[in-house]
């Protein structure tokens, strides 16, 4: 074995974390029509898990988090975002 | 270079000063106390510039001491007996984030019943946490041991804590001649420290936090084969240490043998008494017994080359224990059979000096010549004067 090929650490560098992805359970997701959005990050602020990300003055959703929750939905002022069913 | 009639105690604090460590975590405890009382007038009289941490517990001394280190402060701290237990769960984590930290070990009984005498238990039973552990038989060794322990520990092929262990009294309070190296030298010899990753705001890092099971299991790996890997680095550092800085001993070798090279019979010890039995197998080679002695200087690495050359073609291996494994006699016994018991056809195991029983070179000599007639038992409880039976009692029924 070459030198220090054996040397691993425990540390880690600040992520998203492997424990909270959704997986394969999810039966609504939230999908954001873009026409409508006007980019006020309510949906951003209401997030219970931070999976709404604002990019270029509207927002997109992180699905590999997103639980579906519809809180994102409920809070829309201009009702740009829709439950849409996955089963 | 000066010489110098100090204590092991004295000894240690200063290599510590010597090695110029930024930060000591400290907490008196029997028979390590001198140690930092020793560090702690230095700094007083401004002969060193270490943060001297008081703390309330050996629990947070090691903790204190550890976050130092991240830190990237080159740290030490001492302890014994019921404190290194008490630091037991610090030691893990120090080991587990493989961080470099020297401690050292002023060995005693560990209770109950309340013990304050020499003895190896406590150290020994450190032995499974990833640690590396030597163990010193002078003074002299055990300053040069502490040298060496924090060039060891900070190398790049290591980067794991050492542990340095020294007979409680015998060693730590016995003065005798030590010849103490000069700064320059030290300073040639230890390049400022390095280490693996340090906290820092501008890189912050996540240390020791949750690891998945593969990962873990990686790590552990990562950290045995670093204490396999130490061996070759001991030896090379240890060659550096001779030339550089030791003019007495040699520390080329993980292990050190005395007259073993043609003997037919071998004793095996570590510590202290490695003195008293070179003594006594001069009494013996005189009357034409050919005897010779290996002194395990390293518990981890444990060097299976160097044990099995030294230790090949002998009739009968006798292992002087100063500590006990319940149940399997000593720690050292149940290694080295481990070790050679396909290559040597008798491996004897004697356990003694357990919580400060004094053993004699004349003990030693008539132990010797026992083993050379022939010890029935596998491990011989050794006592050296006559005691009484053990008390027996009925348990009393408790109404």
């Amino acid at each position: 074995m070459s030198l220090l090929e054996y040397q691993y650490f425990p540390v880690t560098r600040p992520g998203k974390g492997a424990g909270g992805k959704t997986g394969s359970w999810r039966v609504f997701k939230p999908v954001v029509n873009y026409n409508k959005c006007i980019g006020c990050k309510a949906c951003f602020m209401f997030c219970p898990e931070s999976t709404i990300i604002p990019s270029d003055g509207k927002v997109r959703v992180d699905y590999e988090y997103c639980k579906g929750c519809g809180v994102c939905a409920n809070v829309c002022p201009v009702k740009a975002i829709e439950m849409v069913s996955e089963t | 270079m000066i010489r110098k009639i100090i204590s092991g105690n004295e000894a240690v604090a200063l290599a510590v000063k010597l090695a110029r460590v930024g930060v000591t975590g400290i907490y008196p405890i029997t028979p390590q106390t001198t140690i930092i009382e020793k560090l702690a007038e230095m700094k007083a009289s401004g002969e060193i510039n270490t943060e001297i941490v008081r703390v309330e517990s050996e629990h947070s001394a090691m903790a204190a001491t550890f976050g130092a280190a991240l830190a990237g402060i080159r740290s030490f701290t001492a302890t014994a007996s019921q404190g290194l237990l008490y630091m037991h769960e610090m030691i893990w984590w120090v080991a587990g984030s493989r961080t470099p930290v020297v401690m050292v070990v002023g060995t005693r009984a560990v209770g109950a019943p309340w013990n304050i005498w020499n003895e190896h238990t406590d150290f020994t039973s450190e032995r499974d946490s990833g640690w590396l552990m030597a163990f010193a038989s002078n003074p002299q060794e055990a300053l040069d041991l502490t040298l060496q322990a924090f060039r060891i520990s900070e190398d790049e092929r290591v980067f794991l804590p050492m542990m340095v262990g020294m007979d409680g009294f015998i060693l730590s309070h016995t003065k005798t001649n030590v010849i103490i190296p000069d700064q320059e030298d030290v300073d040639e010899y230890l390049p400022p420290r390095r280490q693996p990753y340090v906290i820092d705001p501008e890189d912050p890092v996540g240390m020791g936090n949750i690891f998945p099971p593969e990962e873990y299991m990686k790590l552990r790996q990562s950290i045995d084969l670093s204490i396999k890997n130490s061996e070759d680095v001991i030896r090379e550092l240890g060659m550096e240490y001779n030339k550089k800085l030791n003019v007495l001993g040699d520390y080329s070798t993980l292990n050190v043998t005395y007259k073993l090279d043609d003997a037919d019979y071998a004793v095996v010890v570590m510590g202290a008494w490695a003195g008293d039995t070179m003594e006594a197998i001069d009494k013996l080679r005189e009357r034409g017994v050919k005897i010779g002695m290996l002194r395990i200087r390293y518990l981890r690495p444990w060097s299976e080359k160097e044990i099995r050359d030294a230790l090949k073609d002998k009739k009968a291996v006798l292992v002087l224990d100063r500590s006990i494994s319940m149940g399997r006699g000593g720690p050292l016994y149940v290694e080295i059979k481990s070790t050679i018991s396909d290559i040597v056809p008798s491996i004897k195991g004697v356990v003694s000096g357990l919580g400060g029983v004094s053993v004699s070179k004349s003990d030693l000599l008539y132990l010797f010549e026992k083993f050379l007639q022939g010890i029935r038992e596998d491990v011989l409880w050794y006592y050296p004067k006559e005691v009484g039976k053990i008390e027996l009692r009925t348990p009393r029924d408790i109404e």
